[in-house]
This record gives C-alpha cells, structure tokens and sequence, in this order.
C-alpha cells in the first residue's frame, strides 16, 4: 500500500511541483510551436507522451543491464538518443500512414519530437539518480502528463488571447512568453504539496 | 556474463539500434503523405502568428511572393 501511495505521489510531483515545461524548460519549442490549438497540443502531448514512456521501458535497462555491467555508461546519452530518434521514426511512420489529419496538425513539429529535451531530459534523469524502475516509470508518466496539461491549458489560453485586441508589438510569441511566465508562477504555488 | 561478453552485447544493441533507425528512416521517407500535406513547412500561415518582419524565413517568403 505505502509504495502504491509514494508512486502516486511521485507522479504528481513530477507532474505538477517539478513540471518538466514551466520548472525545467524542457520541450520549450514544440510549446511555443504548437501550443497555439488545443487540437494540435493534444495531438502532440499524447505523441510525447507514448515516446517518453517507450523510452523510458526501453532505456532504463538499457543502461541498468546492458550498459553499466559493460563499463561503458558513458554511452548513455548515445544510446538514449538512438531509441528516441528510432520510436520518433516509428511513430511518425504509423501517423503517417494511418492518421493523416494528425499529421497535418502536427505538421513539421512532427520529427521534433525527436530533439525534444524533455524526452532526453527524462530517461538522462532516471540514469543519473540511479532511480528504480518503479520510479522511473513515475517519473516518464508525471512528466508526460505534465507535459500534455501544460500544453492544452496554455494552447486553450493563446486560443482565448487571439480573439482580444492586445498591442501589435505583443502579438504572436511576446504574448505566448508572457502568458508561460504566469503559467509558470502559477505552478509555483504547487510547491511543497507533495512532503 | 563476463564484462566482455556484456560489452560485446552493449555493441550489439548500438549496431540494431543503428539498423531500426536506419531502416524505419527509410520506410518514413518512403511512405507517401497523405493528400494535402505534400508541402509541409514554414509559410504564410505561420508567418501570421509572429510579427518579426527582419526575420530571415519571413523575408525569403516575401522575396518568393515578389
């Protein structure tokens, strides 16, 4: 029961106190880039999503079993970066293929996924705390969701900004800037929930 | 396992790895897009939500125009 309650909580720790986007600056441009539908945020955040939790199950005994019993975990970043890049391809590939609309919306935000630090930023995360793997998996699925509610909310709110009439020197990303500041502070006051 | 055998399973696994990049690489180039989204990249469209007229991919859009 007590690890049920400590891997609930590490989920919500890394989903709302130490959100990968507005603690981190992690993923900052597929944020910028396609948080402005919430059709295309949730698209990308549930992209995201599959890819950092296929790449923490790949990764993590990857360097565990594979890579450190080998004296070489030096590799890792190498090693994460050649799963990432191939599960990107994999995605892509399927969305391709059966979802064409989904590859509109994604457009070419679509292989960013690849150079997404926030996936990087995770598996490199597990492998230099030496978490376990109950842990990790904590890790990938709080900053996943994290992640997908960062980006709908803030895509909702530059939705909502686009209909006012905001100075012409504040449209565009200026105002996108200002609006993740103050998603930002507004996370902060999550701080300290989880003991 | 010895440290050698496990290295030499640490080469194994970079080299498939290599090889499933590779290979889904070709296949993502190889699939066809899906109608409509043939020209998939930076223009007009998303030129509008951003206002920095000096930038260098709004002027070689504008010089295309002209």
């Amino acid at each position: 029961m007590e690890m049920i309650v400590s891997f609930i909580l590490a989920i919500v720790s890394y989903m709302l106190i130490d959100n990968v986007v507005l603690s981190r600056f992690y993923g900052i441009c597929s944020f910028i880039g396609v948080g402005n539908k919430v059709k295309s945020a949730f698209s990308m955040g549930l992209a995201v999503t599959f890819v950092i939790m296929m790449a923490t199950l790949v990764c993590y005994p990857l360097y565990f079993y594979v890579l450190v019993p080998a004296g070489i975990p030096f590799l890792d970043t190498l090693v994460y970066i050649l799963v990432i890049a191939s599960l990107v391809q994999i995605v892509g590939l399927f969305i391709k293929k059966y979802s064409p609309a989904l590859y509109k919306s994604l457009g070419i935000y679509l292989p960013l996924i690849t150079t997404n630090c926030a996936v990087l930023g995770v598996v490199q995360t597990n492998s230099d705390a030496s978490l376990d793997f109950l842990t990790s998996l904590a890790n990938g699925l709080g900053t996943s969701i994290g992640f997908l509610i960062v980006i709908v909310l803030f895509a909702c709110m530059r939705e909502r900004i686009n209909g006012y009439n905001i100075p012409k020197a504040m449209k565009g990303v200026p105002i996108a800037l200002i609006t993740a500041a103050l998603m930002a502070l507004a996370f902060m006051g999550f701080g300290g929930m989880v003991g | 396992m010895t440290s050698t055998g496990y290295l030499i399973l640490a080469i194994g696994i970079i080299a498939a790895l290599i090889v499933i990049f590779v290979v889904s690489f070709v296949l993502y180039m190889r699939t066809p897009a899906p109608k409509g989204c043939e020209k998939l990249g930076i223009g007009p469209k998303n030129c509008e939500e951003c206002d920095v007229k000096g930038c260098m991919i709004y002027k070689s859009h504008h010089k295309e125009e002209e």
